[in-house]
């Protein structure tokens, strides 16, 4: 009986809803407030861009790969619709060169990691910096806003109760939950982060997977642009500076293997909760953006080690 | 991979999960739903204790710690006011918006922000008034229809043509033919990049024999503004001044300059507080730094801010009595703070902030 | 006659180097170097040249650690705000409106507690199996904080002159931090080289399997690796801080990405097994020059907010030439 109470705390999922409950438990005694529906759903506006890249991102670390360029793929794609619009063109057409743009920030990403061999690490960190400097360039690091009316309301919007930009990732979530689990991609790209020259060898066509992906998470970092924009009616050279960092936070926090083939959506998305209440909660309780760092980086290590104290009874 | 009954437990999990995430939500939900809208009513209309939050650019500058010791002791002076300081420790526009929104959300009576991108701020400013919340910066100007007063302790054109009117006097006067830089913070610095366009349209206008070479960013490193001005001073050796303009990039300018032994003969002004400045403007390094009374301005903010959830300050008053500070002029939207102060080794003893 | 054997032996140093994994870099920097060179002769005054080695080297000196993480198949991303800790916690002893300790005690303490953070987040790697990612990951963000906290708001202003000694001032010639630099390099390189332990980091890096089945005691190396890194940040922070006179709190803001950029682009594996140190080095140099590079070019007012672009190209331009010159040797 023993045994089994502590294989099913070993999950990272289990943990983690377990942190998560015994959290949410505390706050509701100690600020009943913070919990209300009408502050969560507006606290949450400050997630739906971390949580949309937080799932390609996902995918990506599940074969053993990563992206940190995709702040700076964010930024790139948001002065392209921000330029494009100061000059005349329709704020839509802006919005797919901004995508069209994302894709191609991943394409050229993807490319040097299947064809040339690079590290994910190394070419992600180079792009990172052109991505951002040409940004920085082409607006001459001056804010681009001004958006119409229509716009910004998509990024105030909700339907039943729920912005759309938390539709939009619930959609995409659904969307990465039927890759991941109910078509055969789901296995390959699992199967790529065990073993990635077996897999290739199996005659599974693990470049254009891998390119697929990556060119998902530019796609993805320019619907984030896009949403940041409506939400905050800018278009800069510095914005999304650092996401990368909580994206990939919330994933391992969620309980991915860093080394590919183990995780879960589902890991990811308590990842993400737990991320964004506590840093939401600390600076609404206490006050100080300097315990914010503190609670979120001991929160991570402390997770960790529980799952990694807890996986080690099971084993042994 | 994940054999089939692991993730069928997964799913039990997800269920089970989500469910509990429900009950949280739905037992905390409706017996407080009324509570924030009508408590900060009451406090409005009954003047008892009000709630400031006074958010800096970036939390951690002792710039903005020294504004906070003035903020503190004019709610202590009052009485009824609840003081919270917090902003950004990574000085990121987007963090200073969610944390207005917060404040918002929590029904604070007044927000004093500080802000560190006007665009960015802006339509967080807006919903906070929505709310009815006071809405006032300080230190630096927002859009304007985003808030009600502005606590203007100089404009950013004041501050801009200051600098560039230093540099001149201690070059020497409007005849001196010079070289400057500029050391900035991010090349993408909202409040920044307004100086820098003061400042060239003063040298443009007024000091045609300024020739400005150059504007480097620092990233808010000490370290690369050093390196920036070793660089700067070697790629061009008649280079006769710089400008750091932000409290990070002045001192690490001023210690180059220092290192390559040319104090004296190259130029640097800038604005930081005096005390991170002092040792460079006792050795001759620096001849002046512009600045302001930090603690001052902190403590008329507070001020303004009760005075406008009291009721006692409204639109169209020229006058505004400040507690210890006296009579300040009211100009239109801004409450005017006074003039900037230059330290030189005459004065910088005298402070200590 | 013995110049020009001197001169044979350094070509055949430097052909030795051409094969080498760092050979595209190896080009790319002098390309560089050449190129801006014939735009501005200035760069290569002494002056110049010894800058731009004091500048990199507190980033060698903690490269020179990391690649050993590297090698181990782990990594550090802690340095940064390791860094920031230790400068604060230097700046507060030193100074005499806080601690006011001696600055010989403050060095020994920093040291030590650079060790001691080192330590703990090895300890957490080695002994707990905790992913090295997601422990200094951790300490990334938390660190940061505690360096808040430290600081308290204000910074330090008061540095007395036996720690600025130590970033200003120079010994026969040379300014400290190149002598401690140099040294590190020498005693990494006999640490990899030479020693039992270099060779262990080395085979538990690409094989760990069979290295733990040779009963190589993987725990303690990759415990006194990081541990070892620590203690080399905190030796960085002691020549790189006093070169200014203010502690702030933001030291270290970005350097863990500086660190990797260098470590990787110098041609370490990220997933473990291989590394050299002169790669390292190369790619220490030919990152802290890129920015000096850019301002002695000249290139207008308008190139200022270009340049974080250029820098992006050329970390490409290096990998894609590192790229051509190793399918060369292979083919």
């Amino acid at each position: 009986m023993k045994t089994k109470w502590f294989s099913w705390l070993s999950h990272p999922e289990s943990l983690l809803s377990c942190l998560t409950l015994v959290m949410l438990g505390w706050i509701c005694n100690v600020d009943p407030t913070f919990l209300q529906w009408e502050v969560q759903k507006e606290l949450s506006t400050h997630i739906w861009e971390t949580a949309l890249m937080a799932l390609p991102m996902t995918l990506i670390i599940l074969t053993g790969g990563i992206d940190l360029s995709i702040g700076s793929t964010m930024s790139l794609c948001a002065i392209t619709a921000g330029m494009l619009h100061q000059h005349g063109v329709p704020l839509p057409m802006g919005c797919l060169a901004a995508a069209l743009v994302g894709l191609a920030g991943g394409w050229f990403n993807g490319w040097f990691i299947t064809r040339l061999k690079v590290h994910p690490l190394i070419i992600t960190l180079a792009t990172m910096a052109a991505f951002r400097g040409i940004a920085e360039g082409v607006s001459q690091a001056r804010p681009l806003s001004g958006f119409p009316k229509s716009f910004t309301w998509l990024g105030q919007a909700s339907w039943l109760g729920i912005p759309l930009a938390g539709w939009l990732f619930l959609g995409c979530l659904a969307l990465c939950a039927w890759i991941m689990h109910g078509h055969r991609l789901g296995r390959y790209i699992h199967a790529i982060g065990y073993n990635e020259v077996a897999t290739r060898y199996s005659g599974i066509r693990v470049n254009r997977i891998l390119l697929g992906l990556y060119c998902l998470s530019g796609l993805s970092a320019s619907i984030a642009a896009i949403l940041f924009m409506a939400r905050r009616n800018t278009a800069k050279a510095d914005i999304g500076v650092g996401v990368e960092l909580g994206v990939i936070t919330a994933v391992v926090m969620g309980g991915v293997s860093i080394f590919g083939g183990r995780g879960s959506l589902f890991g990811v998305c308590l990842g993400l909760v737990l991320i964004h209440e506590t840093r939401e909660f600390v600076s609404w309780h206490w006050s100080r953006d300097e315990l914010n760092l503190l609670a979120l980086g001991s929160l991570l290590i402390l997770s960790v080690v529980f799952q990694q104290l807890l996986g080690h009874k099971r084993s042994s | 991979m994940k054999s089939r009954s692991e993730a069928s437990v997964q799913g039990v999990y997800s269920t089970l999960t989500l469910l509990a995430f429900g009950l949280i939500f739905g037992a905390c939900s409706p017996s407080e739903n009324s509570q924030i809208g009508s408590e900060s009513e009451s406090i409005l209309s009954s003047g008892k204790r009000i709630t400031i939050a006074l958010i800096p650019k970036k939390k951690g500058l002792p710039y903005f710690t020294s504004c906070a010791s003035g903020a503190e002791e004019a709610a202590r002076e009052l009485g009824n006011v609840d003081l919270i300081y917090d902003g950004p420790t990574d000085g990121s526009p987007e963090k200073q918006a969610s944390m207005i929104e917060q404040y918002a959300l929590k029904g604070v009576d007044v927000i004093a922000v500080s802000p560190n991108d006007p665009e960015v701020v802006a339509p967080a400013m807006r919903k906070a008034r929505e709310k009815g919340i006071h809405v006032i910066t300080w230190d630096a100007d927002a859009v304007t229809d985003a808030r009600s007063y502005f606590v203007n302790q100089s404009t950013a054109q004041a501050i801009a043509y200051g600098m560039v009117d230093t540099m001149v006097q201690d070059l020497g006067g409007p005849e001196v033919k010079a070289q400057v830089a500029i050391v900035t913070a991010y090349l993408t610095a909202a409040n920044q990049n307004i100086w820098i366009e003061h400042m060239k349209a003063r040298m443009a206008d007024t000091y045609p024999n300024l020739d400005l070479v150059a504007i480097k960013p620092s990233d808010e490193d000490q370290k690369l503004a050093f390196k920036v001005t070793q660089d700067l001073m070697k790629a061009y050796p008649d280079i006769k001044g710089f400008f750091g303009i932000s409290s990070v990039s002045f001192p690490g300018a001023a210690e180059a300059v220092k290192q390559a032994g040319r104090s004296g003969e190259v130029m640097v002004t800038g604005l930081a507080t005096p005390n991170s400045m002092k040792a460079y403007v006792q050795d001759g390094t620096v001849k002046s730094v512009v600045l302001w009374n930090t603690a001052e301005l902190g403590y008329l903010t507070v001020q303004v801010g009760a005075a406008l959830a009291n009721g006692t300050l409204n639109p169209g008053d020229e006058q505004f009595v400040a507690g210890k500070l006296g009579e300040k002029e009211v100009a239109g939207d801004q409450v005017l703070l006074g003039d900037i102060l230059v330290f030189n080794q005459e004065n910088i003893d005298q402070y200590d902030f | 006659m013995k110049d020009g054997f001197q001169g044979l032996r350094l070509g055949k140093w430097m052909l030795g180097l051409l094969k080498q994994r760092a050979a595209g870099l190896f080009c790319f920097t002098f390309l560089a170097l050449g190129l801006v060179s014939l735009i501005n002769p200035a760069f290569l005054a002494w002056g110049n040249l010894r800058d731009i080695a004091v500048q990199a080297a507190p980033v060698c000196i903690i490269s020179c650690g990391l690649m050993l993480v590297l090698v181990l198949g782990e990594i550090d991303i802690s340095v940064g705000s390791m860094m920031g800790v230790l400068a604060a916690s230097m700046g507060a002893m030193v100074s005499a409106t806080r601690w006011g300790l001696s600055p010989w005690i403050a060095v020994i303490l920093t040291l030590i507690l650079g060790t001691l953070m080192g330590a703990l987040n090895g300890w957490l790697i080695a002994y707990l199996r905790v992913p090295s990612i997601m422990v200094t990951l951790g300490m990334l963000t938390a660190l940061r904080g505690v360096t808040e906290v430290i600081m308290g708001g204000t910074w330090i202003t008061d540095l007395p002159p036996g720690i600025r000694y130590l970033g200003t001032g120079s010994w026969m010639g040379l300014p400290i931090c190149l002598w401690v630099c140099a040294g590190v390099i020498v005693l990494s390189t006999w640490l990899i080289h030479r020693t039992p332990l270099g060779r262990r980091i080395f085979a538990i890096g690409s094989q760990p399997r069979a290295a733990h089945l040779a009963g190589l005691p993987i725990q303690r190396v990759k415990f006194l690796v990081f541990a070892w890194t620590g203690f080399l940040t905190a030796l960085a922070t002691l020549v790189s801080v006093p070169q200014l006179s203010v502690v702030d709190s933001g030291i270290g803001v970005g350097m863990e990405l500086l660190v990797v950029t260098c470590v990787v682009v110098g041609g370490t594996s990220v997933s473990g097994g291989t590394g050299h140190l002169s790669g390292v080095v190369f790619a220490v140099l030919l990152m802290t020059m890129i920015s000096t590079l850019l301002i002695f070019m000249k290139l207008g007012e308008n190139a200022t907010y270009w340049s974080r672009a250029i820098q992006g190209l050329f970390i490409l331009g290096a990998i894609l030439l590192d790229h051509l010159v190793r399918s060369k040797k292979s083919s």
